[in-house]
């Protein structure tokens, strides 16, 4: 369709643009009529980790519906041989299966384990906020600010067209000219420099604010877990951050990296997975933490072999970073490399094995009970050894000329992602609501919403192995009826419908949660075994005011057995000073500001952006929050 | 589990000639075969924590009778996790020398380029260009799109690409080989079968990526001289 003015714009992206002006319009009266902006102002200043935890799942369950909608235009397409379903086809679905990766992998997956690392782990650390929680409001405005720089692309008409992975030279200036990816490197650039401040504040807090008494050995296992993911992100985000800027020196002044006479495409693909494959295990090692926790408290047993899952979790987390060619054994890189990383590859299997067996025997003995969070749990178990053995079978590397790039990888890391991350973030979710808001979510809806979603997610991606043997390649927007493919993609269809169906329950049981005035349930509604239970709920700003004193692991629920108290101690480190202040939506706000100038070429606003950007560094340099605290300190 | 049993059924009966595992080459032969064993002791892992798994839930799932029991107290059990540490370990050692060797013998007859064999092998040129395939044969004939390969011979392809990177794939000859634009990739294998294979480009390259597809013939040794006067 031509438009005045705009130029040439195709229907979808016009279909979207009013129906966000009727959301956004009907949510700015929402908003207005039932008095809501004092709260939500009192979000945007928060520093309080609670509060941010629960709006980085906020934003990941919206990026979600994004992401899933891309989801569900892609299968639509595929449906049937030859289809032509609106205007899905060619660079339409070259940009629609872009940001379905990019947005699931760093504006969904991400923030809703960092959302739930937020919200968990100080207080099952017996932390009355993270180290740093004016670092911390950093962190999420700027997700947020990455976020809407890189869905804001789909609006302008400009989205993202070369693969979650932006292979060079496909994505070079050469090849895809125009800003599309340089919302892609902008959106994932300044995102990124959030996780990493993410990472510094947990690693900080796990080192600094444990209660007394809680060695590293008697730490729950989220923390673990979270302790080593963000080890992984300080390691693997900045190669991320080198490699875009890379990319961004080739697309705007003309650099040849990944091209030309010195540089390599295949640099590119080494830079991009030495941050890409760790960043999987980013994404999985918090599900497991969380699996962890929650396998154990709802077979009301102690996790089984602590410290080998300790040591697992660590291993699998050194040996991500030694595994990143598995991703280029077409490259062409020499039998000598290809073997070596194949073997490493299996090696990951080891570890993760231990943990299948040890959450097995968790349950062994105990009295399991079936709850929506112990129900993802479970269902997690037999989907993410499926996704672990096809990832065995993809680590011969042989075989995997034949796998690579085909839709057998396709459902391979699905169901290592949805099996392992979103799975266990819906547990968490679940299992921790009553932390976030004071409320349980509906067990019955959270029931349905699990069987659908567990039910359509087989029906979609097991087919997905069998299109991949029979030769069907990742990323085509069409299929013919020789390549005898259709039963496998519509059956495929059917399935990934059902997945958006399940998620309408997930709707109707907020909405259920919330309207019906149900009451606020206790601190311990699961009878669970960590400190987060000793808290009310939801848990207050300062929800430590004595800080229990741990003798053991799960000393909580030990206490409880024994019909006891933990004993507690007012004799802490101080506790993080939080406060109210608009500087790190406003710092987000000026550095979208600054990339919107970066993606379209405009030097006055890059220079605009660039100094606001500085100018808050310096503000930023010159205010310490906790001078006042030390006054007080001082006169007392 | 039970609804992807019937599936999983349904898609083995339509499954028997799926590309991948119905080789036309003995180089795509090794992988099936490999494709098939590491299958086997995928399938022997899955299938024993699948056990463990309806065992365990079936047996100790909360029942009203034991709402206020508490389980004793364990920590781990030594023996067992060395065992699931060992057993895994010794299967992945059963899949990785065939891997490696297989690795090997499929990588190292793609990079020999210059080896002694060369005479016995039929060259051909492969060019890649956003979204098309060119053929050029030994006496310069080019087909577009269309491989015409000769039964029993030894092929050796050379592949370069004049724009973005792509992938060879046909999958009843041969695994990937990535084709790039700074430099040339080879592919070695043996067709014995005759008949037409699918080919597709499987490293996405840009708007039309879907439908940069070839067509690989294999005929008779002398029909291929014949094919190849007529170009």
């Amino acid at each position: 369709m031509r438009l005045p003015i705009i130029g040439y714009v195709l229907s979808d992206v016009i279909v979207s643009w009013i129906i966000t002006l009727i959301i956004g319009g009907f949510l700015l009266w929402w908003l207005t009529a039932k008095r809501k902006w004092p709260l939500i102002l009192d979000y945007i200043g928060t520093t309080d980790n609670r509060k941010i935890g629960t709006m980085y799942i906020l934003f990941a369950i919206l990026f979600f519906i994004r992401g899933g909608m891309d989801a569900m235009f892609i299968r639509t397409q595929l449906a049937v041989p030859d289809n032509d379903f609106w205007v899905f086809q060619a660079d339409k679905y070259n940009e629609v299966f872009t940001t379905h990766g990019t947005v699931m992998i760093f504006f969904v997956a991400m923030p809703l384990l960092i959302g739930l690392m937020n919200i968990a782990v100080p207080l099952q650390l017996g932390a009355n906020d993270l180290a740093f929680p004016y670092l911390n409001a950093i962190s999420f405005w700027l997700f947020v600010s990455g976020a809407f720089i890189f869905n804001m692309a789909f609006f302008f008409n400009a989205a993202p067209n070369a693969g979650w992975t932006a292979y060079a030279p496909l994505s070079n200036d050469t090849f895809t000219s125009g800003p599309n990816n340089n919302y892609y490197i902008f959106g994932l650039q300044i995102s990124g420099l959030g996780t990493i401040f993410t990472a510094i504040n947990m690693i900080v807090t796990i080192a600094r604010l444990r209660a007394p008494g809680m060695k590293l050995s008697r730490m729950p296992l989220f923390p673990w877990a979270t302790l080593v993911t963000s080890s992984l992100i300080l390691v693997a985000f900045p190669v991320l951050t080198v490699a875009l800027l890379l990319l961004m020196f080739d697309r705007f002044y003309g650099t040849s990296f990944f091209g030309g006479e010195f540089g390599s495409p295949v640099y590119w693909q080494h830079l991009f997975w030495i941050f890409g494959h760790p960043e999987v295990y980013i994404l999985v090692l918090p599900a497991f933490g969380i699996f962890s926790d929650i396998i154990s408290t709802f077979s009301r047993k102690r996790i089984y072999g602590y410290t080998s899952m300790v040591i697992s979790i660590t291993l699998i987390g050194l040996l991500g970073f030694m595994v990143w060619a598995h991703h280029m054994f077409t490259v062409g890189l020499g039998a000598l490399a290809n073997s070596v990383f194949a073997i490493t590859t299996m090696l990951i299997a080891v570890p993760t094995g231990i943990k299948v067996f040890n959450w097995l025997f968790t349950m062994r003995k105990g009295v399991v009970r079936m709850t929506t969070p112990m129900l993802f749990a479970l269902g997690f178990i037999p989907t993410f050894v499926i996704g672990g053995v096809t990832g065995v079978m993809l680590a011969v590397a042989a075989a995997d000329y034949q796998y690579h790039d085909s839709y057998f990888v396709v459902a391979h890391f699905h169901y290592t992602m949805i099996g392992g991350t979103i799975l266990g973030a819906f547990a968490g979710i679940y299992y921790w609501y009553p932390k976030m808001t004071g409320k349980m979510l509906n067990e019955k809806l959270g029931k349905w919403h699990f069987w659908l979603f567990i039910i359509g997610f087989h029906l979609t991606f097991l087919p997905q192995h069998f299109a991949g043997l029979n030769g069907m390649p990742r990323r085509v927007f069409t299929y013919t009826w020789e390549d005898g493919v259709f039963l496998f993609n519509f059956v495929s269809t059917i399935g990934a419908y059902l997945m958006g169906i399940s998620m309408l329950f997930v709707l109707w049981n907020l909405f259920k949660t919330h309207r019906s005035g149900t009451s606020s349930v206790d601190g311990d509604p699961w009878d669970g075994r960590t400190l987060e239970w000793t808290t009310d709920s939801p848990a207050p700003e300062h929800p430590f005011p004595n800080v229990p004193v741990v003798d053991r692991l799960d000393a909580y629920w030990y206490a409880k057995v024994n019909q006891t108290n933990l004993p507690q101690t007012k004799d802490v480190r101080p506790d993080p000073i939080s406060i109210r202040t608009f500087q790190p939506i406003l710092l987000a706000g000026v550095l979208m500001v600054m990339s919107i100038g970066f993606i379209y070429h405009w030097m006055w606003l890059q220079i605009l952006g660039g100094g606001s950007v500085l100018a808050f560094f310096l503000i930023r340099s010159w205010t310490d929050e906790r001078n006042e605290a030390y006054r007080k300190g001082e006169k007392s | 589990m039970k609804k992807t049993g019937w599936i999983l059924t349904l898609f083995l009966l339509s499954g028997c000639s799926l590309r991948v595992l119905d080789p036309a080459s003995p180089y795509a032969d090794k992988i099936t075969r490999l494709i098939y064993l590491s299958f086997g002791i995928m399938m022997l892992v899955f299938v024993v924590v699948m056990i463990l798994f309806v065992h365990f839930l079936k047996k100790f799932h909360e029942t009203s009778d034991r709402v206020d029991e508490i389980p004793v107290d364990e920590s781990g059990n030594r023996k067992l996790e060395i065992t699931w540490t060992v057993l895994p370990v010794l299967l992945l050692v059963i899949l990785a020398v065939p891997t490696v060797t297989t690795t090997y013998q499929l990588t190292s007859g793609a990079s020999q380029g210059e080896g002694g064999q060369d005479k016995e092998r039929v060259i051909i040129h492969v060019k890649a260009e956003q979204f098309r395939w060119e053929f050029t044969y030994e006496g310069g004939e080019v087909s577009y799109d269309k491989l015409v390969l000769p039964l029993d011979k030894e092929v050796e392809l050379r592949l370069t690409s004049e724009d973005v990177i792509h992938s060879f794939w046909a999958p009843n000859l041969a695994g990937k080989i990535d084709v790039f634009p700074d430099k040339e990739t080879r592919l070695v294998f043996t067709a014995n079968k005759l008949g037409d294979f699918q080919g597709k480009c499987a490293e996405f390259c840009g708007s039309h990526h879907a439908l940069m597809r070839f067509e690989t013939t294999v005929m008779e040794a002398s029909a291929y001289e014949t094919w190849l006067q007529d170009q």
